[in-house]
């Protein structure tokens, strides 16, 4: 055989030129979906060294385990006598909210800053609005991102829930489904609150601070910090203007709307105890969201 | 055009273009580079920063084809870019790109450009294989084409066996052509390179200007940003200077090195032979111990040769160059002072 023609298993190709790219283009809705993918993948760790995985997937571990304890806590108080007061003791639906909620704000403090500040720190942002996006594309597919992982952590572990309930009801697993088909609208709507507000305060620290670590912990000091200055208006002084200053504690209006929402009792959430009904809380969330997104857009508007 | 190229074992003989097989070469397009059309055109481009002026009145035509943006620090070159992209609106003035002003569709024009920043955007905890995919996604490359587009990017870069390392872990010069990688695996008609060599050892520079040609026989056209004249005389077809935010040139290369000088060096004094031409009509400059002539008419070396007889001067060096993008540069910074 000639040298010239060896046989393909005695190949290497070192130089395979340029192709044209000849196929569909999905334009900016590709962009944007591309953006979601990627931003689910960061928050989670995927396709990133382990110690990213490490402390997102504690959580996300964390909230399935609780649903494992609350099921089988039910199956165990269904075989003993007095079985209704076992069945009072466990948290469903909206009192899962409460029960998770220190490790799903956590969740919360951790994602938005993952989806948005290596961008800029990186210098990232060249790339992206380099392609045909605008800032607003990219702030709507951040925000997508964002709650399809925050849904997700509400969500799963919700209709886990449901399910274990539903298998373990005295009345049967369909007629339990079919009598509590409410929660399938309440749960989402719920969740949707929670998802606003905080959504509206990480996004906003980390579009402002620079570090992934200080922009978490800015969100959930200023959390912390501002219920304590709504307690403190509410029961330690009487000054002209305390009552409307019980506002500032923004994390409890989530809750006083999940609360109206399931048609529960509020006596404990603070703008509840200051004489606020919850329309209030939803204007504040409404007022909170709107300042949030014209910071942010603004923001990304002059780093574009 | 794919180019499929057998690699040669040591000590084999090497075959004649006539006896390569026909199915080792596979033409799958190749785009024109020829058109007449500007690809870029601006009028009255003008863009000020509060009371700093980033451009001023520039008119500019670009044809297709490799062109380099030269200018100092600060001349305005990234803003040209940045507005060529729609990243920022110019304060007066109107730029187009491929015939479309930049102002009515720029997300639609991205679509068909490239860019490459200057300045850092690689995230270091992503592999090269996957950013570089997902640039491809940003662009609106389906996933399955846009990692195939990304590892056939990553190839043409020299980068095939380290794509799947993290970015931070990449020297300067891998990360530099990560970077160039992205602003084409969207097979964009125009890629805008700013600074691509900058940082780059001579090696790496060598490679990245290497590569940057290329794009010409790819149908790729490039707008190269640098203000290193080096690499704009040996990349370039076209080159457009910007001074203090004015354009200086656009032409062809060839024109703006155009124009023969002679220089010559002689031994002790060079007073008497700059005294002899300037009786003559020509124009001179000393720089150092070397007298530059211009304004020699038609026959430069017999009137050279009759100034130095009757100087008494003795040549210790002579001889013709090109007039170099620095001195065209240099000139122009001048008349703009003065």
């Amino acid at each position: 055989m000639a040298d010239d023609q060896r046989p393909p298993d005695q190949a290497v190709i070192v130089d395979r030129g340029y192709r044209h790219y000849e196929g569909e283009r999905t334009g900016r809705r590709g962009a944007m979906s591309a953006i979601i993918k990627e931003g689910f993948r960061r928050v989670l760790g995927f396709r990133r060294k382990a110690r990213f995985k490490v402390f997102p997937w504690f959580l996300v571990a964390l909230a399935l385990a609780s649903v494992v304890i609350l099921v089988s806590i039910a199956w165990v108080g269904s075989g003993l006598d007095g079985n209704e007061t076992v069945d009072d003791l466990i948290p469903r639906y909206a009192g899962y909210f409460d029960f998770i909620s220190v490790v799903a704000l956590l969740f919360a403090a951790y994602a938005g800053p993952q989806l948005l500040v290596p961008d800029r720190v990186h210098g990232v942002l060249n790339v992206y609005f380099s392609r045909p996006l605008t800032v607003t594309d990219y702030l709507v597919a951040k925000v997508a991102a964002y709650a399809t992982v925050i849904y997700s952590f509400w969500l799963v572990p919700q209709i886990l829930l449901h399910l274990g309930f539903a298998a373990l009801s005295p009345d049967g697993f369909f007629v339990y489904m079919r009598e509590t088909t409410d929660v399938l609208w309440k749960v989402p709507l719920a969740a949707t609150v929670y998802f606003g507000l905080q959504a509206a305060l990480i996004f906003l620290a980390a579009s402002f601070i620079d570090r992934i670590g200080a922009a978490s912990s800015a969100f959930l000091a200023g959390l912390l910090g501002l219920n304590l200055v709504a307690v403190f208006f509410n029961e330690a002084t009487t000054a002209p203007g305390a009552r409307w200053a019980t506002l500032v504690a923004l994390e409890q209006h989530p809750r006083y709307i999940r609360d109206w929402i399931f048609g529960r009792s509020s006596e404990v959430v603070i703008p509840a105890q200051a004489g606020f009904g919850p329309e209030a809380s939803l204007a504040v969330i409404i007022g909170v969201v709107a300042v949030s997104v014209g910071l942010v857009w603004r923001r990304y508007r002059r780093l574009a | 055009m794919i180019r499929v190229i057998y690699r040669i074992p040591v000590g084999s003989p090497v075959p004649s273009p006539s006896s390569a097989r026909e199915d080792f070469w596979l033409v799958i397009s190749q785009a024109s580079m020829s058109g007449s059309d500007p690809i870029i055109r601006s009028k009255s481009l003008s863009k000020s920063y509060g009371k700093v002026r980033a451009l001023r009145e520039v008119d500019l035509d670009i044809p297709s084809g490799v062109t380099g943006l030269i200018g100092a620090n600060g001349a305005g070159k990234t803003t040209l870019l940045r507005i060529l992209l729609g990243l920022i609106r110019p304060t007066a003035g109107q730029a187009e790109v491929f015939g479309i002003p930049v102002s009515e569709n720029p997300a639609g024009l991205r679509a068909r450009i490239g860019y490459m920043p200057e300045n850092k955007c690689l995230p270091p905890d992503q592999t090269a294989a996957d950013f570089v995919t997902y640039a491809a996604e940003l662009a609106g490359i389906p996933s399955v084409d846009a990692r195939r587009r990304a590892s056939e990017t990553l190839f043409l870069v020299g980068l095939e066996e380290e794509r799947f390392r993290f970015l931070g872990d990449y020297s300067t010069g891998m990360q530099q052509r990560v970077k160039l990688a992205q602003s084409i695996v969207h097979d964009p008609e125009l890629v805008l390179l700013d600074e691509p060599a900058s940082g780059l050892d001579p090696s790496g520079r060598e490679g990245m200007l290497r590569l940057i040609s290329r794009f010409r026989d790819y149908g790729i056209n490039v707008l190269f940003s640098s203000h290193i004249l080096d690499d704009i005389e040996r990349t370039c077809d076209w080159v457009v200077m910007l001074n203090e935010g004015r354009l200086v040139h656009s032409e062809p290369l060839s024109n703006a090195v155009a124009g023969n000088r002679i220089y010559v060096e002689v031994f002790g004094d060079p007073q008497p032979l700059i005294h002899e031409l300037s009786d003559r009509g020509v124009t001179t400059g000393l720089d150092g111990s070397v007298i530059n002539l211009s304004g020699l008419g038609d026959d430069p070396f017999r009137l050279l040769q009759d100034a130095l007889v009757r100087s008494g001067s003795s040549v210790r060096k002579m001889g013709t160059g090109l007039s170099r993008l620095e001195d065209v540069l240099e000139s122009a910074a001048r008349s703009d002072r003065g």
